[in-house]
């Protein structure tokens, strides 16, 4: 029986084209939008994951910091026994690692001077890094120089410093000295300081020399993984080895103060809580717990467009209720006849709803399809003329990120609206009475 | 044996505050394989009648018994299972299906049933009925593509598919022209002789009337003449 009521279904769809067009366009319309914000929001989430990666140096990053007698809490990585232990259990999930240290320097040229967040990275292992960033001035050809610096655009401004200039570093030894070091401006980066990352990178040699560190110690180390899902498994793989309590979901510290929450979520200890402690103390955070505020403003976007799906789903329904009360009354004979011949009700009305059912399904699918070609043809244009949106972008393209859960919800959402829009004039013209349908005159 | 019976049958419409009586008390036999005929002026109750024997509506008082079994108190379902299995119909404005070709809308009835038949038996068997109704150049064609007469040809053949014990045909020629009208009256006699497939049919046109085995006339709801024209002819012929 299903294969008929298809059958008169689908030749029902068909005979009555253009208003079957417009319908299923209008359900396509809808699948069209909410598809592509969720594609756009999830390119744009797994591209900032990326960018951020790289800018950071890592998936996985795990610092450390040694309480000394008198009192001062230096932040470096000396003895790493045991953390090389842990990075040798988990080697097969490690794609890279990388070394570095940080400091937050006053930066002088002429009579003018900015605070900046400097990293000191090892270039010639920093590729992913080098290959993120988005030069607007100067050249990251020539990183061999010991004392190159490579500056955001927005601090180079304010320094009114240009690529070749040269400038001086101020900044504070661990042991409290006060030391200035001169730095050779090679290129200026885009700044991503409204996303949260405004760093300059310099050599991590020169830096720990400055800063009072040995040439090889560092501050961080960060770990890039063969697989980026894996980030909160070895995370916790870490913590268990290195003894770090396992931190609090984004969620979970919502009634915290500021303060509080940061110590909860990334293991930073509260300044009025600070206590004498042994050996090295580590904190390991994900790219993952970086990424969970970002994540939580992407969703908020995300339920905005799943609104306005259904806002727009609810108005194509009442043009479906309305068409099919409209069907009913045309095919009111018809209806008749096939009664007259043996039709079941229930089957007159699986063949109302196997229509609105075939409609639902072709404007799910229309929708699909020009969100496929949008993604293509968007996924083509080079972005990389505006340096804003590099951070969003995969070297300078729109991604489309559309996962096959949110597409099924969506498909399902459309065909349960489209059967409950047709359910009623399906019901009504199962109840029809043969005689007073053959009887009618249209 | 009858096979459709009718006693004291009572029908009444309301139309807003007004009661049309349309049938009042009427009783007849009809027999297997009979070629009947229901005559009357419009309004004199012939389609309500070939309603109530088709099971698509409920007589206020009185039995209708088809093949022995009263229809009253049956449910809808029953009612229309009992529709497909025994009754086939032929309407006035023909009452294709539009979206069907020619073989589609004669194989119709028989995808509503049940039971299952093989497949090659249901393509002898249609193709047969359209070679009978003449219409085998026309097998893919939509209703909106055919002639009056044609569309009727196949709406014939669609009420004979499921091999039912009746065909109901109400006024069958009225939307034809007369010549059209008396072969699918010649049509409709062919397969009743060759089936064996009871027919009735509603006409006001007297003049077709010697065609059938058994006349009822109506007028405003009570039948005034009941004719068995078959028995005088059988008569004539061994005398």
């Amino acid at each position: 029986m299903i294969g008929v009521i298809l059958k008169i279904s689908a030749r029902n769809v068909w005979r009555q084209k253009k208003r079957s067009f417009l319908l299923a366009g209008a359900i396509a319309f809808g699948m069209f939008v909410i598809t592509a914000i969720n594609g756009l929001t999830g390119g744009v989430v797994d591209n900032i994951r990326v960018n951020f990666s790289h800018a950071l140096g890592g998936h996985v990053f795990i610092s450390g910091s040694e309480y000394l007698d008198r009192g001062t809490i230096v932040y470096r990585i000396a003895d790493d026994e045991k953390l090389l232990t842990a990075l040798q259990q988990n080697g097969e999930s490690i794609a890279a690692v990388t070394r570095r240290s940080q400091a937050m320097p006053s930066l002088i040229f002429g009579s003018r001077q900015a605070m900046q967040l400097v990293y000191g990275v090892d270039f010639q292992q920093e590729d992913k890094l080098l290959g993120s960033l988005v030069v607007t001035g100067g050249s990251l050809k020539d990183v061999t120089n010991e004392q190159l610096i490579i500056l955001p655009r927005s601090v180079a401004e304010r320094l009114g410093v240009e690529a070749g200039e040269t400038i001086l570093m101020r900044l504070d030894t661990v042991t409290g000295q006060r030391n200035v070091g001169e730095f050779v401006v090679v290129a200026l980066i885009e700044d991503q300081e409204r996303y949260g990352i405004s760093a300059a990178y310099v050599n991590r040699g020169y830096l720990n020399t400055l800063v009072g560190l040995g040439l090889e110690d560092y501050q961080a180390l960060n770990l890039f993984l063969t697989d980026m899902e894996q980030a909160d498994a070895l995370g916790q793989s870490f913590r268990a080895a290195l003894g770090v309590p396992e931190p609090k979901r984004l969620a979970e510290v919502q009634d915290m103060d500021d303060e509080e929450a940061m110590a909860a979520m990334f293991g930073f200890t509260r300044a009025s809580e600070v206590e004498p402690w042994e050996g090295i103390k580590y904190q390991v955070t994900t790219i993952n717990q970086i990424m969970e505020p970002v994540e939580a403003a992407v969703n908020a976007l995300k339920t905005i467009g799943l609104a306005i799906f259904i806002i727009l789903l609810v108005i194509t329904m009442v043009g479906i209720t309305n068409t099919f009360r409209m069907i009913m009354i045309e095919r009111t004979k018809e209806i008749g006849t096939m009664r007259a011949f043996g039709m079941q009700r229930g089957v007159v009305r699986n063949v109302f709803l196997m229509e609105a059912l075939l409609l639902s399904a072709g404007g799910a699918l229309a929708g699909l399809i020009a969100y496929g070609l949008a993604a293509f043809i968007l996924g083509r244009i080079s972005w990389d003329t505006v340096p804003a949106m590099q951070f969003f972008l995969d070297q300078g393209r729109i991604t489309f990120t559309a996962s096959f859960r949110e597409i099924t919800f969506n498909t399902s959402l459309i065909l349960a609206m489209g059967l409950l829009a047709a359910y009623f004039p399906a019901k009504a013209a199962a109840k029809l009475s043969p005689v007073k349908a053959m009887s009618s005159n249209l | 044996m009858a096979i459709i019976e009718l006693a004291d049958v009572h029908k009444i419409y309301t139309l807003g505050k007004t009661e049309v009586h349309a049938v009042k008390g009427v009783s007849f036999e009809i027999a297997s394989g009979e070629f009947a005929s229901i005559i009357g002026p419009s309004g004199s109750g012939k389609s309500t009648i070939l309603n109530l024997i088709g099971c698509i509506d409920q007589p206020n008082s009185g039995v209708v018994r088809i093949n022995g079994t009263a229809t009253s108190g049956m449910s809808d379902r029953q009612l229309t299972t009992l529709r497909h299995q025994t009754l086939g119909f032929i309407f006035q404005s023909f009452n294709l299906i539009p979206v069907l070709n020619v073989y589609e809308n004669i194989e119709f009835p028989l995808l509503l049933g049940k039971t299952s038949v093989p497949k090659g038996e249901v393509r002898d068997w249609i193709s047969y009925l359209i070679e009978q109704v003449g219409l085998h150049d026309h097998i893919h064609h939509r209703p909106n593509e055919l002639s009056g007469g044609q569309r009727q040809r196949v709406a014939i053949a669609r009420a004979l598919v499921t091999r039912p014990a009746i065909v109901l045909a109400d006024e069958p020629t009225a939307n034809l022209d007369s010549k059209t009208g008396q072969s699918i009256l010649e049509l409709m006699k062919k397969m009743n002789a060759e089936l064996n497939t009871t027919f009735i049919f509603s006409t006001h046109d007297s003049s077709i009337v010697g065609l059938t085995d058994h006349v009822i006339r109506l007028l405003d709801g009570t039948i005034v003449e009941e004719v068995y024209q078959k028995a005088d002819r059988d008569t004539e012929a061994m005398s």
